[in-house]
């Protein structure tokens, strides 16, 4: 088999989202891939109901900061809940060959939320890495 | 005759300054108001919806943790979706409330029923609570049909697509969940390659349309893709995931769609019911109040009373095409997943298929 060319990561500016992003960004220096950084856009977000929650040039300084070419980066915005968003980018014409997603921070119980993580294994046509919070990976 | 279960969320389920609000409710029954209908309006209370209702479409565990959460006194469950101390006992009467309607209807034997709560469901997955959505009303009772022998038409022209309805009932052969819904936007899922499982081929139906669609453009879907699938399935019930969000006041989207176009949408689905006292309609999203009001007004009226909407329909957006090829793409995919079904029973091994689309959760 050979490396993924392309990699796609969630992103929506939280701290596990953050720490995915850092980790496929360097794994991505490291297979001389392109990284597609993903954010999944909701109802309210949507109807501007509610503030963005993510910022193009926060993901860029992410990439910089491991050592990664800014123009490898795809920016990429996708209506929809992030698991189904995801697996729609490792699919179609120009798919990812990797997807990266962070774990959940959060005071609500897992089992009100199913696992993003979780689904997208069950769902994705392509591997896919689940990256513990920061701290936690070199 | 108009059948009201209801109302659930007058006052239950505040998030302050969320769009989808108890003033939504009031909107709806002012709606049903505006109607005059005098003896012609019966009411029904709303029940709490017994645990093996909710078992049918939805996990245990879910139900245990969303009641514990509520109880404890919530908090938001994704960047959407919020639940609060009274969101639990709101969720299961709103939920026992399409049960209400059925059982309602089942002893009239006439009549049209609307089920006048929220929060909304067809966001609901059986193992998650999201976009607004906690227990997946329709579903609820539709699973209860489904339980007694009944075939189970859902017609679901709430904006958004129904992802958690398309989940649930993605391998039952005797529920055809049909969706129009405008794409790209929120959840995502809906294309029209999403056809259901080995199963059940062809009983999940998705035509999405594109922002600007006007009214004409959803009853070409109804009409040209929709109505010959309701026809080879043969309902012998009707149940509409009825949102009001494809109006063009409403701020959650962009489709243009009046009151008047909700009227014709609902003539369709009253027509695709094979006998009176068969048709339910769920409250599902809707956003602008007035529009709410307008389209509860017309859709009602003209189920029940044949009256003529104040807003007139629109025609002339953008979708034409896309319903077109939505019908290619469905036709494709229900040849590509006979084939496999062929190939798989040659083999004799036990078929097994997932949904694609899944999001969230592993069951
Ligand atoms: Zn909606």
């Amino acid at each position: 088999m050979r490396a993924p060319a392309r990699i796609a990561v969630g992103y929506d500016g939280s701290p596990g989202s953050e720490a995915a992003l850092r980790w496929a960004a360097a794994l991505a220096r490291a297979l001389g891939a392109g990284v597609k950084v993903v954010h999944a856009v909701g109802l309210l977000e949507h109807a501007g109901l509610a503030a963005l929650s993510v910022h193009e040039e926060r993901a860029r300084a992410i990439v910089a900061g491991a050592g990664m070419e800014s123009s490898r980066l795809e920016w990429c915005v996708l209506e929809g809940d992030p698991g189904s968003v995801l697996c729609r980018v490792a699919e179609g014409p120009d798919p990812a060959e990797l997807l990266v997603v962070g774990t959940r921070r959060s005071s609500v119980p897992a089992g009100l939320l199913g696992s993003t993580s979780l689904g997208l294994v069950a769902c994705a046509p392509v591997p896919v890495v689940v990256v513990p919070p920061a701290g936690q990976v070199g | 005759m108009l059948i009201l279960a209801g109302p659930v969320g007058e006052r239950e389920h505040d998030g302050g300054s969320h769009p989808e609000r108890p003033a939504r409710i009031r909107a709806a029954l002012d709606g049903v108001s505006d109607l005059h209908l005098g003896s012609d309006l019966v009411t029904v209370a709303a029940r709490a919806a017994a645990r093996d209702d909710l078992l049918r479409v939805h996990d245990g565990e879910y139900l245990d943790e969303l009641e514990s959460f509520s109880r404890r006194g919530g908090g938001a469950l994704d960047a959407d979706t919020y639940v609060t101390d009274t969101s639990w006992d709101a969720a299961v009467r709103a939920a026992g409330a399409g049960l209400v309607a059925i059982e309602a209807l089942e002893s009239s034997r006439e009549g049209v029923a609307f089920v006048a709560v929220r929060p909304p469901g067809h966001h609901a997955q059986p193992d998650r609570g999201m976009g607004f959505c906690l227990l997946n009303n329709v579903a609820v009772a539709a699973a209860a049909l489904v339980a007694k022998g009944a075939r189970v038409l859902i017609v679901d022209w709430d904006v958004h697509h129904g992802n958690g309805t398309q989940e649930i009932f993605w391998d039952e052969p005797n529920v055809l969940y049909v969706s129009t819904h405008q794409w790209p936007l929120y959840p995502g899922t809906g294309r029209p390659e999403e056809v259901g499982g080995l199963d059940a081929i062809g009983a999940t139906l998705n035509v999405p349309v594109p922002p600007g669609a006007t009214g004409d453009v959803l009853l070409q879907a109804m009409d040209e893709v929709a109505a010959p699938a309701v026809e080879a399935f043969g309902p012998e019930w009707v149940l509409v995931s009825c949102g009001f969000d494809a109006h063009r006041a409403d701020p959650l989207a962009e489709l243009v769609l009046t009151s008047g176009d909700f009227a014709a949408l609902a003539r369709r689905a009253g027509a695709y019911a094979p006998s009176p006292g068969r048709l339910v309609l769920f409250l599902e999203g809707g956003y602008d109040l007035q529009a709410l009001r307008l389209s509860t007004a017309a859709t009602l009226g003209a189920l029940v009373a044949d009256l003529s909407p104040p807003e007139p329909p629109t025609f002339g957006g953008p979708g034409s095409e896309a319903v077109r090829s939505a019908a290619l793409f469905r036709r494709r995919a229900m040849e590509e997943l006979s084939d496999r079904l062929l190939a798989v029973d040659s083999l004799d091994a036990p078929v097994t298929e997932r949904p694609r689309w899944r999001l969230g959760g592993s069951r």
